[in-house]
């Protein structure tokens, strides 16, 4: 570079340069087709030959099985880090100047570790902690410090000292009637509570933000017919939705995230709408168009990233929304037995309240945290993600 | 023609439709350009200048083709297209306004736009060296490498360094963003570069700077530039011609140094006695426009000026003082659109403490609201004015109206004025000029 | 000099910010008297418009922090109550603000809108309010004024805003008049006829003006006496002939050299205003000052010194034993500024 002349804008000849600009692809881009393409040739395999029983890598002697929500909450997760993690590493001015606006934020930087602790923990827990099995004789444990009648457990696994029975760290937070352990289940619930807020998010944006910029810059009766249909959208009353997809179909915690979240895109698709329009006001937008953009490069390059900015909080709200719901259904008993997710853990531990109250408190504490934490992400994304708001003040 | 202008604009009209109703009927149309036409001459500087609302934003984004006209020509010769003629359909190969999308695409290298606010004209997500090579990826630089370098010289030129392109907007001031502005309009290599109130949102003392880079960087690469400014200031120091906008329509234009010494349209000339001049000892008092600019839905007859010009023509019968002649014109028009309200002055008088209210006291409120107090000089006008009260007091202030238009009417609502030629190149539009120069030869 | 009608002693606001303190106004004096009109002219972050919201105290607290003294006919307004304060607002003191679009409620007519600023000072019956609201829109020269008595604020054109405002503010015979940029949102045109119509009423109710205002050409033309602000300090003061003749301080000389009229815009000003969280030592124009010495950089932001009879500035060049020629010969010579004047007018 240093040898060559500098280059000059007086001196492009433009004929030269191909006048249709060709179709590159970002890095992003790249890599995350990259990444789609094995999970995809997985899925394949799995579907057309393992078959609806077998295990996913039986072939190479593990017993793990993939069903389609992990498909789905695998892919994402790589959207997740091809377009939202790895651009803060590509700009990390940006990224410096948003995190330097967000650690003003103490709680918020505390709900991040915690929310870090959960994702991780969802992530890899399941592949280092075997899933909480059955065990009726060592029902009832104690959590490690606490003890409990020798009356009420079948087999105390610790030591019992004057008819307590102690807890072990064989299971640090007790177990349940049945003798599953309550710290496994709470680590497979952050499994589940981290595909219902990934999967959720990702539908709901995608819905959302296409519905909310086609119909803003569509304008007219497509607008209006698609504004119309979300009001539709946003009476429905989805809860008995839900109940009649049961009972009919039986529901699993794939159906309950999709129920859910088709209906919950309403308030995004208008809220990006409304942004939208605000944005493509913007002078900057009117000087991407004069430069020749199309209408697509200027929505993808401008007004998409700068309405998602602000919808991104908006999703981090929406997110405890989802997992409560799941919770109560499921503390209702109208959620799937079979999910191992907080809200099954509490319902497990509702009749034994009196004497065994760490069944419902740890879940409970769990999601109680991880829904603080999520607002106070939100509120502090509020602030963080407006640098013009800053740049007016200061 | 001795040489072909870069740009010439003709008749250019932009209307905004007004719908209304169930089924969006058209009820309407704000005149926003409502036939606007000259010409810009390579590395000439034309200031348009005028109100706010008078349209001149309108016409900038309708030349480079943000919004489509409605109507006229836009014709441009820059980038290559230089020597075409008309088609056989009377229709220009140059014209903007019918560029297909391929031609349109090559326009915006030619012609690039500046836009006023600052803290608006860059996308707060992305750096401002993106922000302006992103110009170039638009048409076809694939290379990054190259875009950057070429980014940086630019950054450098406009008085900025070349680290500065991965800063984020908000790490600039309003003076610097306007020079990253000016970057990212020249970085395609452009003929010409509209620049709508660039300096506008500035600091005087930043305006100075701006203003000096725009014009030097003018001189080295030949731009010729589209200057939109409300400040008669700004225009009189970068403008080697200026045009005067009124309510959609161009009422005068003209080297702006003969625009300034010797201004031919009476709004040109209220415009620049306006603007406050920095001497303390200045004593000249300049002349107050009266009135509110009309809307553009529904632009005064004839002149458009006339409801609010301060020497609007009487008929040849009538030689009253101006003002009062002003104050006449004003009362009929607020009689005919029924805005003089006769029960509330009337009720006002008698709250004001004057119980009885008499009809002469009624009249007097009235006369005094239209700064009519003394008495008119011609007695004839003044008895008409009288009775015309009478019919309004009675209650018919359309009656009053029509009573008063038996005399109070002045040719300048009647007829359009035509453009008249005062000197080179120096053009008005005014009823004034038409009357007392013998008919200017055919022009246009 | 008359008695001063306001009298600002070392007035100090400052605003607590994620950031740190910020200091807009460190510690300026100014007095306006009677039937005097008092510019305070600078560029948009020096802390003018802080300033004059000071006085009456209508910056927020907090974040805002307002410190020193303002005495209004020899009472501190600082230290009044904010029921006291209420009573001297809007009614002693009144305010009008650059955009008149936003001072108003837009539920209510413009009529009802003055009768209710009389009707907080004032018992007064509702019909005698009608008809002083009537006559002050006349008087602010609202055509057609008792028709217009019950449009709503929308129908009125910025111009027209404008003059209600002033309409408002005129309800209690107000002593002193606080006018922030009246006139920036406004063209030209109507600029003119706002800035004629305060002189008017300025010399029928006889009241002060405190005009903050950014444009020179506004100062020159309605100015008795100027305070020029940079960066929340007063730079120099003096009456409007010296200030536009000899100005004394390089900030100034500066800026009116930025003005086409006077200095055909010769450069501007090189560099940017320092930063409010963290100014520099000394005097705040010196980072960007041609004439900086040693002496600039070094302490508070230097004692205004007497340079010319009733005119004040900032700056060491002035001090005793130091050779102040090195600033006198920025002055622009008398005669460009007068060329430069005489075409610029009609």
């Amino acid at each position: 570079m240093a040898s060559k002349k500098p280059e000059q804008f007086d001196r492009v000849d433009w004929s030269e340069l191909s006048e249709s600009s060709r179709f590159d692809l970002s890095i992003n881009s790249i890599g995350m087709l990259a990444a789609t393409l094995p999970l995809a040739l997985l899925w394949l395999y799995d579907y057309q030959f393992v078959g609806e029983r077998g295990a996913t890598f039986q072939a190479i002697g593990l017993g793990r099985n993939l069903d389609p929500l992990d498909y789905f909450f695998v892919f994402t997760l790589f959207l997740f880090f091809f377009y939202l993690v790895l651009p803060l590493y590509q700009n990390p001015r940006m990224t410096r100047y948003y995190w330097a606006e967000f650690r003003r934020n103490r709680p918020a930087v505390v709900s991040l570790g915690w929310l870090g602790v959960v994702f991780v923990g969802g992530l890899l827990g399941p592949l280092v902690i075997s899933a909480p099995e059955q065990s009726i004789l060592t029902g009832h444990q104690p959590p490690m410090f606490l003890s409990i009648n020798e009356a009420n457990v079948a087999t105390c696994v610790g030591d019992v000292v004057n008819g307590q029975c102690q807890g072990t760290w064989q299971h640090p937070l007790g177990t349940t009637r049945g003798g599953k352990d309550v710290f496994a289940g709470v680590v497979y619930g952050m499994t589940i509570s981290m595909q219902i807020a990934f999967i959720t998010t990702t539908i709901v944006a995608a819905i959302g933000i296409t519905f909310g910029t086609v119909s803003a810059y569509a304008g007219g009766w497509v607008d209006e017919i698609m504004m119309r249909f979300v009001d539709v959208i946003l009476s429905f009353p989805t809860f008995l939705m839900f109940l009649l997809i049961l009972y009919i179909y039986g529901a699993g915690l794939g159906m309950f995230i999709l129920v859910f979240s088709a209906f919950a895109w309403g308030g995004t698709a208008r809220y990006v709408r409304s942004k939208s329009l605000s944005v493509s006001e913007e002078e900057f937008i009117k000087a991407t168009r004069i430069s020749g953009a199309s209408t697509y490069r200027v929505v993808r390059k401008h007004v998409v990233p700068n309405v998602a900015s602000s919808i991104i909080t908006q999703l981090t709200l929406l997110i405890p929304g989802f997992l409560l719901a799941e919770a109560q259904l499921a503390f209702l008993g109208i959620g799937d037995s079979a999910v191992p997710s907080w809200g099954q853990l509490l319902s497990a531990g509702r009749s034994d309240l009196a004497f065994a109250p760490w069944i419902v408190l740890s879940p409970g504490i769990v999601l109680f945290l991880t829904i603080l934490a999520f607002n106070f992400i939100g509120d502090a994304l509020l602030d963080a993600l407006n640098p013009e708001a800053e740049a007016e003040s200061a | 023609m001795t040489e072909e202008p870069l740009l010439s604009v003709r008749n250019l009209e932009k209307h905004y439709p007004i719908r209304k109703g169930l089924l969006n009927r058209q009820v309407g149309a704000a005149r926003a350009v409502d036939g606007i036409s000259f010409d810009i001459a390579p590395g000439e500087t034309l200031g348009l200048v005028g109100e706010s609302g008078c349209g001149k934003s309108t016409a900038a984004t309708s030349i480079v083709r943000l919004e489509d006209p409605t109507g006229g020509e836009v014709i441009f010769n820059g980038g290559g297209r230089a020597g075409a003629t008309r088609n056989g359909d009377g229709t220009h190969p140059n014209d903007v306004a019918r560029f297909d999308d391929r031609e349109l695409k090559a326009f915006r290298r030619d012609a690039q736009m500046i836009f006023q606010d600052p803290s608006s004209s860059f996308d707060p997500r992305m750096s401002v060296g993106s922000a302006v090579a992103e110009m170039l990826q638009i048409h076809g630089m694939s290379d990054r490498h190259r875009r950057r370098a070429i980014v940086e010289d630019l950054l450098d030129r406009v008085g900025l360094s070349p680290e500065d392109y991965d800063r984020y907007p908000h790490e600039f001031s309003g003076g610097q963003k306007q020079r990253i502005a000016l970057a990212r309009a020249l970085v395609l290599n452009p003929a010409l570069i509209v620049a709508d109130e660039p300096v506008s949102a500035l600091d005087v003392s930043i305006q100075a700077e701006i203003l000096g880079l725009i014009a030097d960087l003018q001189d080295e690469f030949g731009l010729s530039l589209l200057f939109i400014s409300h400040d008669m200031s700004v225009i009189r120091e970068i403008c080697d011609r200026v045009a005067v906008m009124y309510l959609g329509e161009i009422v005068e234009i003209g080297p702006t140094d003969r625009v300034f010494a010797d201004p031919q349209h009476p709004y040109t000339e209220a415009l620049l006695s306006a603007i406050p001049t920095p001497d303390p000892r200045s004593t000249a008092t300049g002349i107050e426009l009266t009135g509110t600019v009309p809307s553009p839905t529904d632009p005064p007859s004839g002149c458009r000026f006339h409801t609010r010009c301060h020497k609007v023509i009487q008929p040849d019968d009538v030689d009253l003082d101006q003002s009062s002649w002003r104050g006449l014109l004003n009362l009929r028009d607020a009689l005919a659109a029924g805005s003089v309200d006769v029960d509330q002055i009337r009720e006002n008088v008698r709250t004001g403490g004057d119980l009885a209210a008499t009809p002469d006291a009624v009249k007097g409120q009235i006369r005094h609201e239209f700064d009519l107090d003394e008495t008119v000089s011609a007695d004839e006008m003044e008895s008409l004015l009288d009775a015309a009260l009478d019919v309004a007091l009675a209650g018919d202030p359309e009656g009053a109206a029509a009573r008063l238009s038996e005399r109070v009417t002045t040719p300048c609502e009647e007829r359009v004025p035509e453009r008249t030629s005062h000197a080179a190149d120096h053009e008005s539009a005014c009823l004034l000029h038409e009357r007392s120069s013998p008919p200017s030869p055919a022009d246009d | 000099m008359s008695t001063p009608l306001l009298e600002v002693e070392d007035l100090t606001t400052t605003f607590s910010t994620a950031k740190g303190a910020l200091t807009a106004v460190d510690g300026i004096d100014f007095a306006v008297a009677e039937g005097e009109t008092v510019c305070i002219v600078g560029e948009s972050g020096s802390g003018k418009t802080v300033a004059t919201e000071s006085v009456t105290r209508i910056v927020k607290e907090p974040p805002g922090r307002v410190e020193g003294s303002v005495r209004f006919k020899g009472r501190d307004l600082l230290e009044m109550s904010e029921p006291e304060l209420r009573e001297i607002r809007g009614y002693e003191i009144a305010h009008i603000f650059q955009n008149p679009q936003e001072a108003m409620n837009h539920c209510y007519t413009v009529g009802w809108q003055i009768v209710e600023a009389l009707q907080i000072h004032r018992d007064v019956a509702d019909e005698t309010a009608r008809a002083k609201a009537i006559d002050l829109m006349d008087r602010v020269g609202i055509a057609n004024a008792s028709s217009r008595f019950d449009d709503y604020p929308h129908e009125f054109s910025g111009g027209q805003k404008q003059r209600v405002m002033i309409a408002m503010a005129l309800v209690g015979d107000p002593d002193l008049l606080i006018a922030d940029e009246p006139t920036t949102a406004l063209d030209v045109t109507v600029q003119a006829q706002i800035l004629r119509l305060l002189e008017d009423l300025q010399a029928e109710f006889d009241m002060g003006i405190l005009f903050v205002t950014h444009d020179l050409g506004v100062v020159a033309e309605i100015a008795d006496r100027i305070v020029v602000m940079y960066a929340g300090n007063v730079m120099e003061r003096g009456d409007v002939l010296d200030i536009f003749e000899r100005p004394a301080h390089p900030y100034t000389q500066r800026l009116l050299n930025c003005l086409p009229e006077i200095g055909g815009r010769k450069g501007g000003i090189p560099g940017t205003l320092p930063d409010p969280l963290d100014p520099p030592d000394g005097c705040r124009f010196a980072p960007r000052c041609e004439h900086a010495v040693d002496a600039c950089v070094t302490g508070d932001q230097p004692a205004e010194i007497e340079v010319n009879p009733g005119q004040r500035a900032s700056c060491v060049h002035y001090r005793p034993g130091r050779d102040d020629s090195v600033v006198r010969d920025g002055i622009p010579d008398a005669d460009a500024d007068g060329e430069g004047v005489s075409s610029a007018d009609d």
